[in-house]
């Protein structure tokens, strides 16, 4: 019909007023569409956390946190190296009942061809079972005595330009002495910040750094996954000045906080296209006294009440659509803007709402997992359907706000509305 | 004779004026033949546009019927009413009442955009009504780059846009000089002639008058034929 015509034509004929009509609109959808991409983000990472966290059910760790503050830096910097462990610790962990296989650790922040990276020392055949072990996409994992051998991640690989069977020089720090290890196998995780480590054998990192009998995690699983709280606060009472966590409770608390992220913003949001939407009802309530006259002439040559009431919600409706488009386009470069913005709080340890950065937690060495830097933290996902939510949710508040406008339109008695000049 | 196309039994209409009752019709009993072109005249304020309004289903009677077509519309629910006006009849107003929007050939289109005609359909009758009208060639303007007389003419080829039985028009000329006001009455001669449909013209213009087939003068509310 002519319901769309008639609706273009009448809001360019009103450019200002339906700009600043939408704009109502724009400023909620934005909004939205920043929190709905926030979440899109932090949800494929939370589940690339659980996958990388793996298989250890408990991580047991220094109580103090870190031995220096060096590292970071640089978008996939390397972790501080944190603080030890006597090795012993392992074997008394072990023997604590529900214990099913303990795997020391020991991680450090060194440099591979002058690259600083956090490395790994492990025991391969404990890993591996503890763990589950990992995704090797080239050559083998590290043999049960290794000596010399480093398993890479296939980024790491890529960005030193290195190929399975070459060596590398690896050190503990830039001041010290160097050692050569051949790349005996390559993995991969499927996020490429988790594959900017090394791995080898404990004895060869312990010598490196030359810390010897010590170990800075010691990655538990148990006999049954139900008994994961019972055997971490069985640990954390059994040994003295360790911390104990447990992934999945980290993950809990991330999600916790991410709701929390979520109602936030999606209460500004809503908050916003509701107040929004009084401004399109009022806009559209003027449009239809102003067109009084149009709607009794269109009436008495045989409009019906549905007809006048489409025009007006058409109308209504591309307002709507308007501010989802643009919405979702400042959305879109807030949302890309964002991580730039945010960064440099996440490095220097703030976080935004004064609130802990879970995942920088989640996956630090104190739990096992793979180092990643806590900058990865909300990097928005702009998603298709992220893009169709807040289009339609424009177009919804459109329609919402233009059903009383177009109804009392829709109700005019056609001679009154004649008479109306 | 010619059969009988509006008929109207003891109309009478009284409007509400906070507590005062003002009467509008009285009993009006009125007839109007297929293929008339019926001249209403009368004072402001007799109930002209009133009756006019009522004939065409835009307003109701207080008391009294009108049989059209032999149906009596004061029976018709509102959806029906809508129905009779977009088929039935087609409305000329004084002061054209064209959508300001939309061009001469899109505002002859929205009868048969309502009626659901396709767009080539729709497309190809507005512009032949437009050519009826003498207009084709200002097809694409809009209303106010067209004058008085010309926006007139697309005012009747949008009344006539689904061939309606009646044509109703309310003081048509009265805004028009005499050039446009002959050029307008020369179309409805020419429309009544040629298919023989039923005019009821509401007007205080001579010009009018007298190309009219039957003239009615209400007073105060009551039917006088001339």
């Amino acid at each position: 019909m002519f319901s769309w015509s008639l609706a273009v034509r009448n809001l360019k004929r009103r450019r200002l007023r339906t700009a600043l009509t939408a704009s109502g609109i724009v400023v909620g959808i934005s909004m939205m569409f920043i929190l709905l991409s926030l979440v899109s983000g932090m949800e494929t990472q939370a589940r690339s956390m659980v996958r990388a966290l793996g298989g250890a059910d408990i991580t047991v760790s220094n109580s103090t946190s870190f031995r220096d503050r060096m590292g970071g830096g640089g978008f996939f910097g390397a972790l501080p190296s944190p603080s030890t462990l006597d090795a012993s610790i392992a074997e008394t962990i072990s023997g604590i009942p529900g214990v099913y296989a303990v795997s020391p650790q020991f991680s450090f922040s060194g440099s591979i061809n002058s690259r600083r990276v956090t490395v790994y020392g492990i025991e391969p055949p404990l890993f591996e079972v503890v763990t589950g072990g990992l995704n090797i996409v080239e050559g083998r994992f590290l043999s049960e005595n290794s000596y010399g051998e480093i398993v890479m991640g296939k980024a790491l690989m890529e960005i030193l330009n290195l190929t399975l069977g070459q060596t590398v020089s690896l050190s503990a720090s830039q001041e010290e002495e160097e050692r050569i290890f051949a790349v005996v196998g390559v993995f991969e995780t499927g996020m490429i910040f988790q594959e900017y480590v090394g791995y080898i054998s404990l004895a060869d990192a312990q010598n490196i750094t030359g810390e010897y009998g010590l170990v800075t995690q010691i990655l538990v699983k148990c006999e049954d996954p139900s008994m994961v709280s019972d055997v971490a606060s069985l640990i954390s009472s059994t040994v003295p000045g360790v911390r104990v966590t447990t992934p999945t409770a980290a993950i809990q608390q991330a999600s916790q906080m991410l709701n929390t992220l979520t109602m936030f913003f999606a209460t500004i949001g809503l908050v916003a296209l509701f107040a929004g939407s009084f401004g399109v009802t009022n806009t559209m309530i003027m449009s239809v006294t102003e067109r009084t006259r149009e709607i009794g002439v269109l009436k008495a040559i045989g409009a019906k009440n549905h007809d006048i009431m489409k025009i007006f919600l058409v109308e209504s409706l591309l307002i709507g659509l308007i501010g989802g488009g643009v919405g979702v386009a400042v959305g879109s470069i807030l949302a890309y803007a964002f991580p730039m913005l945010t960064s440099g709080l996440f490095a220097a340890g703030a976080s935004p709402f004064g609130m802990r950065n879970p995942f920088s937690s989640a996956v630090n060495p104190e739990l096992g997992g793979r180092a990643t830097s806590p900058i990865m933290f909300a990097t928005p996902a702009i998603t298709p359907l992220n893009i169709t939510i807040c289009f339609s949710l424009g177009a919804l508040v459109g329609i919402l706000a233009g059903l009383y406008p177009a109804w009392r339109a829709s109700r005019m008695k056609p001679v009154e509305a004649l008479r109306h000049v | 004779m010619s059969k009988l196309i509006v008929r109207t039994i003891d109309l009478s209409k009284v409007y509400r004026r906070g507590k005062v009752n003002v009467p509008a019709l009285n009993n009006v009993n009125l007839q109007v033949s297929s293929g008339e072109i019926v001249g209403i005249m009368g004072p402001s304020g007799s109930g002209k546009t009133t009756l006019l309004n009522i004939i065409g289903g835009l307003d109701k009677p207080t008391q009294g019927k009108i049989f059209v077509d032999g149906v009596d519309i004061t029976s018709l629910n509102e959806k029906d009413l809508a129905d009779y006006r977009l088929k039935k009849v087609g409305f000329i107003f004084q002061f054209y009442n064209l959508i300001p929007i939309l061009t001469a050939l899109e505002n002859v289109e929205i009868p048969l955009a309502l009626m659901g005609a396709p767009k080539d359909e729709r497309r190809e009758r507005a512009l032949s009504l437009l050519r009826v009208v003498g207009l084709e060639n200002r097809a694409d303007h809009k209303p106010d780059e067209l004058s008085g007389g010309e926006q007139q003419r697309v005012a009747i080829a949008r009344a006539l846009a689904n061939n309606p039985s009646i044509v109703l028009a309310d003081e048509p000329t009265g805004d028009l000089d005499s050039k446009s006001a002959m050029a307008f009455m020369k179309i409805v001669r020419d429309l009544n002639r040629r298919n023989n449909q039923t005019f009821i013209i509401v007007t205080h213009d001579p010009l009018v008058v007298e190309q009219c087939t039957k003239i009615y003068t209400i007073r105060d509310g009551r039917v006088e034929s001339a």
